[in-house]
């Protein structure tokens, strides 16, 4: 019975086989140009510069026609998915409006926290208007460019351009600068890549070194919830609620290092992230005294990280906020 | 003769009521009230006598027994067929000119007054209305025996009988529905003078300012001290009479509720004041303005029913909570004023209708041969500028 | 580079001259060579860096240390801002409130201060609702204060929470805010969007009871007030800057913030209301006869929805702070210098067309007496110098004054139509008769305490604020006005604006001089 299917399959596959090879019996009259060149002997070809990683080529995706497909993926698929998984609440933006109330908005680098791949989606979909459809992502190279089709739909659908984790290199804050220049805005996620834990990590200088290199503003932005809903190493999404809360654009100062500079949005964003819990005023009060809760998490190892971080959780948009009495004059 | 004469007729009443839902002119039509040839009364016995009709006024209660309207709580103290008519001012056969004080009381009935010098109206038991030697009938207007107004001639027995020297007869006609508003005015002064603040006036509030009302807005005034007179009226000559016969404030009747707000300074809690008037004249009697009147009266008050209210809906939830008095006010006997004077109503209403020359409520007058006409004038007197209309007898055309 | 203010003589070839009528416009055709039409200046150049501006005004205030070192720990900081009645219309979120207010919290909680509280200086006015405080201060600094219970409405029928600071060499009383009397600072956050607000008025109106209102708020001060705009010939500032002298002895130190705006007031499709009518193009006309003809048909609620939505682009042109006197000098220069107009001498008819809104209908319901204040009260007082009408001239409104109510705003204004007005229409009369007991009504106070209702002595105030002006002038019509309505304001109403120059003409003669005044955008006209 076995048997017998298996010969059919291997006569199918062989009749197949037949057919292509005769469809293709006149591409054999073709060689060179329209095959590969062999090598001579003796000659040593130069490694070729790999199209991949940080090296691939994301012009086209900025091209007219890719930019109108990319438009309306972004209105569609992206913000659908992220309205479904994420359903955001944005705040914040009108911290923004003296830029976005310009003719021509300047651009601007985003530097939010990161948490889960839904970062990106629902950075898009949250950013002014303004920016939304002149914006680029920065993406870890090794990551989204690593094979063609992966770094081809990263450039399509997120305008994505790959950047080094680890160290901004030359290749990258080129093209930035370039991008900058004409106009292109920027998310970037200072941590360097997803949270492995559930806790923030330290920046990495990237935002703060771009931002000097380029004169774009800093925009801190501190994203609450993704962690939860598809954060690193879950296997699927569990949709739940999330807050997008902008913070207001930062320059680096005159004579201010990178380092300092990076020091200074990571307290932004761990300011913004405690707003995000709280509410502006104990958020600044704490601020003021370097108390807010770090974005990193506690100190311990272990178990009680996790347990801090279901604790943190809790005061985030999946929990409920514990509200004061209202307080209107006491009438008697 | 020809009189207006009101037979009991069940699907005239029916119809009526149907038609006056389309026009008071249909309902005149259609209605009981027919002009027709009745047989002059005959004198009942000693003490009666003949009137001859001047002028006879229509009243709010005649025009709800012609759309068919009135109670059946009237069904056992009426006798059909009856001629309408108790605001009358008319003549004896010596030319002497008379009021009517139409209420059939004891004496003309043939029983004891309840005490001396008792007014007709005056006692507290009813049941001479429906006995004696008359058919039953609660008042002259309404009784079988005795004819009505609305006919050239008509009975009447001594003790209903005010002799009015030289007054106009314009204006002796309304001194009947001035006693009615003048003795819904007196009910207000008990509770005017129990006030506990006495600092301020007490406010009284009138719904409604035809004659019942703003007779009752000239009494208030005339004999009730320190009230301040709150009124709610339609029609801007309405207002302008209310005003002319001294209330203190005039509003229309979406705004009454915010006037005695004002002038009580209370609070408003739902749709009732927390506090409110003192005492409320309703002068209109129907399912809205009884509800009204609660609303504004505050807790412990008094709610007087001036206009016949027939049947209402009224939510009492409040006047139980409020402990609101609802007062009826029908008629008049014997009143006893606030500065301690005893006097019958009637002498009140004459008094008053003269004092605010009374004559200028008198909006126009009709021929009974024309009571179609005049009834539906009377019926809408309000939207046309009206106040009492009266049928003319003087001419002599019937 | 903006223009300045404009008069244009009328003459044959001119356009119809666009009139505010309520909640929609009328174009009206002016007699020409004799009529004139006021045009305001066109808007300054915003600060771009709004946020920047602010902090550098902090930090370099006028006569007074910086703000930060005014801030130490253990503090009672108190921040009064302006309510909904500024400015007008609304702002474009943020609003300026809210990013000062941000600006100064941020250095309040560096300098570690942990006692404040936030106050809406709303004096007698209605308490605002939760939207309208969220516009004004933003949902963060909302978000953080109110559930805390330190955002307040200013309470002036709080007898617990009012503090009484003495009294002026006039005899004037000043009984303000109590916690913002006993804080050690006290900073009030202006918009100052004409040259009558800030100055001592923030603090010593904007905080203070009925008590302490009642020495400027009457018809005698209003009457003498030449006019609001002009603080130097303004009894009314006058009595307040006395206030403010007994305040800068016995009550708070007071850090004063105020801010100019622009006169960019309507966003599209709005803008024609702004520009010059020959200036209209196809699209500012096609605009303007899709917006008449479907305000027209629209209900009125409807129409009043649109226009209360309206959301001004107006930006701010310039912050300063510090000391309140030395503050408020150079925004009244600012402001001047905004929207002043040279006018040369009077005329014999004022021509003002009323819209939608006025200080006291925000959110709400345009009713006649808020017409007659904004008519004589507020547009008649846009002048420096002398009244653009003559003595015994006639002010002609445009306005459909409707009597109608916003029953839960205005309550007492309901009243005081139909029980005042039935009874005087003199402001004088109205005070010594009236006014106490509107002041003193039990439920009027309720209600302001505890819903958003106007107090029951602010229709008089009302009235009051057009004194002058009726005082000034011999005959007030109103065009397209209810009839009845208008007449129980005293004034007379027209169907037209020809059946208006005709009666007119029985006070002024048969060939007056017009003026028409096109406000909004607001100006002063500087009149020599």
């Amino acid at each position: 019975m076995v048997d017998r299917n298996l010969q059919r399959a291997q006569r199918v596959a062989g009749a197949a086989e037949d057919a292509v090879r005769r469809a293709a019996m006149p591409l054999r009259n073709f060689g060179f140009p329209y095959r590969t060149p062999t090598v001579p002997r003796g000659v040593e070809v130069p490694p070729e510069v790999s199209g991949l990683g940080a090296h691939y080529d994301t012009e086209w995706a900025r091209r007219p026609l890719a930019s109108s497909v990319r438009t309306m993926i972004i209105e569609g698929p992206i913000r659908l998915t992220a309205r479904v998984l994420t359903s955001p609440e944005i705040v914040g933006t009108d911290r923004l409006a003296d830029l976005t109330s310009l003719d021509d908005p300047p651009p601007v680098i985003f530097a939010p926290n990161h948490h889960s791949h839904l970062d990106t989606g629902l950075m898009i979909r949250s950013v002014p208007l303004a920016w939304r459809h002149k914006l680029v992502v920065a993406a870890a190279a090794d990551y989204f460019f690593d094979k063609k089709w992966k770094a081809a739909l990263s450039a399509l659908s997120l305008n994505a351009i790959p950047i080094d984790r680890e160290v901004t290199g030359r290749t990258s804050s080129d093209l930035v600068k370039s991008l900058i220049d004409d106009g292109y805005s920027l998310v970037i996620y200072p941590e360097g890549g997803r949270s492995p834990d559930g806790w923030g990590q330290d920046f990495k200088g990237g935002a703060a070194y771009l931002s000097a290199r380029t004169g774009a503003p800093v925009v801190p932005v501190f994203i609450d919830g993704t962690g939860a809903i598809f954060g690193k190493g879950m296997k699927r999404p569990k949709p739940g609620r999330t807050k997008v809360v902008f913070g207001a654009a930062l320059r680096a100062d005159e004579g201010e290092s990178t380092r300092r500079f990076n020091a200074r949005i990571q307290a932004a964003v761990t300011t913004l992230g405690d707003e995000a819990i709280t509410d502006f005023w104990t958020a600044r009060q704490r601020a003021a005294t370097g108390t807010n809760p770090p974005l990193t998490g506690p100190e311990h190892t272990g178990w009680r990280r996790d347990w801090a971080l279901a604790e943190r959780r809790k005061l985030g948009t999946a929990g409920l906020r514990r509200r004061q009495q209202r307080r209107w004059p006491d009438l008697g | 003769m020809k009189a207006l004469q009101v037979s009991r007729s069940v699907p005239k009443l029916g119809m009526a009521r149907l038609a006056s839902a389309v026009s008071p002119l249909a309902a005149a039509k259609l209605g009981p009230l027919a002009y027709t040839t009745v047989d002059e009364p005959e004198l009942p016995g000693p003490g009666w006598h003949r009137v001859h009709t001047r002028l006879a006024g229509i009243c709010g209660s005649d025009l709800s027994l012609v759309e068919g309207h009135a109670s059946l709580y009237f069904d056992d103290v009426v006798s059909f067929p009856f001629v309408p008519g108790h605001e009358v001012v008319g003549e004896l056969d010596d030319g002497t000119r008379v009021i009517l004080e139409p209420v059939l009381g004891h004496e003309a009935r043939g029983f004891a007054p309840p005490f001396e010098g008792a007014a007709p109206g005056d006692g507290d038991d009813y049941s001479h209305l429906s006995t004696g030697a008359l058919e039953p009938g609660i008042q002259t207007g309404f009784c079988c025996s005795t004819g009505g107004g609305w006919a050239p001639t008509f009975v009447a027995h001594e003790s209903q009988l005010h002799r009015i020297g030289d007054m106009p007869d314009e204006r002796a006609v309304l001194v009947e529905p001035f006693a009615g508003g003048i003795h819904a005015a007196l009910l207000a002064a008990p509770v005017v003078a129990a006030r506990q603040d006495t600092t301020r006036p007490a406010v009284v509030a009138v719904l409604g300012a035809g004659t019942m009302g703003l007779a009752a807005i000239a009494g208030l005034r005339r004999y009730v001290p320190d009230v301040e007179i709150i009124v709610g009226a339609r029609y801007p000559h309405q207002q302008m009479l209310a005003k002319a016969y001294g209330a203190d404030v005039v509003v229309g009747p979406d705004g009454l509720q915010r006037a005695v707000r004002r002038a009580t300074g209370c609070h408003l809690i739902g749709d009732h004041l927390s506090s409110g008037a003192h005492v409320t004249i309703d002068a209109v009697g129907t399912s809205a303005t009884v509800a009204d009147s609660l609303r504004i009266t505050r807790p412990r008050g008094r709610v007087v029913l001036l206009g016949m209210p027939a049947e209402v809906t009224v939510d009492l939830t409040g006047l139980w909570h409020r402990e609101t008095e609802l007062k009826g006010a029908y008629t008049y006997g014997t009143e006893h004023l606030p500065d301690g004077r005893t006097a019958r109503t009637f002498d009140l209403a004459i008094e008053t209708a003269t004092a605010v020359e009374a004559e200028r409520l008198l909006s126009a007058t009709y021929p009974l041969s024309d009571h179609v006409d005049a009834i539906a004038h009377a019926a809408t007197a309000g939207r046309r500028g009206a106040v009492k209309i009266a049928f003319d007898m003087r001419t002599g055309d019937t | 580079m903006p223009r300045p203010g404009f008069v244009l003589d009328v003459d044959r070839s001119t356009p119809p001259t666009l009139f505010w009528h309520g909640e929609g416009f009328r174009l009206e055709k002016l007699p020409a060579d004799r009529s004139r039409v006021i045009y305001a200046p066109e808007p300054h150049d915003a600060i771009d860096d709004v946020d920047g501006a602010i902090r550098t005004a902090l930090l370099h205030p006028i006569d007074m240390d910086p703000l930060p070192s005014l801030l130490f720990p253990g503090m009672k900081l108190t921040i009064a801002f302006d309510d909904v009645s500024l400015p007008l219309p609304k702002m474009r979120r943020p609003d300026l409130r809210q990013r000062i207010i941000e600006q100064v919290l941020t250095m309040a909680a560096d300098a570690g201060v942990d006692d404040v509280h936030l106050i809406a200086a709303l004096a007698l006015h209605r308490r605002m609702h939760e939207f309208e405080l969220r516009h004004a201060l933003g949902d963060r600094v909302y978000d953080a204060f109110e559930p805390r219970g330190l955002l307040f409405q200013h309470d002036a029928e709080d007898p617990d929470n009012l503090a009484f600071l003495g009294t002026t060499d006039q005899g004037e009383e000043i009984e303000i805010n109590k916690r913002a009397a006993e804080s050690d600072l006290l900073i009030y956050v202006n918009i100052n969007l004409v040259a009558m607000d800030g100055g001592w008025k923030s603090t010593a109106v904007g905080l203070a009871s009925y008590r302490s209102l009642r020495h400027h708020h009457n018809p005698t001060t209003m009457e003498a007030s030449h006019s609001f705009m002009d603080q130097h010939a303004s009894e009314l500032h006058k009595s307040t800057w006395r206030m403010g002298k007994v305040m800068r002895d016995h009550g708070p130190k007071v850090f004063q913030i105020e801010t100019t705006l622009n006169t960019d007031t309507f966003p599209q499709p709005f803008e024609f209301l702004a520009k010059r009518e020959w200036e209209w193009n196809a699209k500012d006309r096609a605009l303007y006869l899709a917006s008449a003809k479907a305000l027209a048909k629209a209900p009125p609620r409807t129409a009043r929805k649109i226009f209360h939505g309206i959301e001004a682009p107006h930006q701010m042109t310039s912050i300063q702070c510090g000391e309140v006197e030395a503050v408020h000098k150079v925004t009244t220069q600012n402001v001047y210098d905004q929207q002043l107009v040279e006018v040369e001498g009077q005329t014999d008819i004022l021509m003002l067309g009323i819209p939608y809104i006025c200080p006291y209908n925000v959110n709400s319901i345009m009713n006649p007496i808020l017409v007659m204040c904004t008519g004589l009260g507020y547009f008649f007082n846009l002048y420096r110098g002398k009244p653009l009408v003559r003595e015994g001239g006639v002010v002609i409104l445009t306005h459909p004054t409707t009597n109608e109510f916003h029953p839960v705003h205005h309550p007492s204004y309901i009243d005081f139509f139909e029980e005042v007005l039935a009874d005087t229409t003199d402001p004088h009369v109205m005070s010594q008769k009236w006014e106490q007991q509107y002041a003193e009504d039990d439920w009027y106070r309720h209600l302001y305490r505890t819903t958003n209702a106007y107090h029951g002595v602010h229709p008089f105030y009302m009235w009051y604020w057009g004194s002058h002006g009726m005082k000034h002038v011999g005959k007030v019509i109103i065009v397209g006005g209810d009839a009845a309505t208008v007449r129980k304001l005293g004034f007379t109403p027209a169907s037209t604006m020809n059946d208006a120059l005709e009666i007119a003409s029985d006070t002024v003669g048969r060939h007056p001089t017009i003026t028409h005044m096109k406000t909004p955008p607001l100006m002063i006209a500087d009149v020599k």
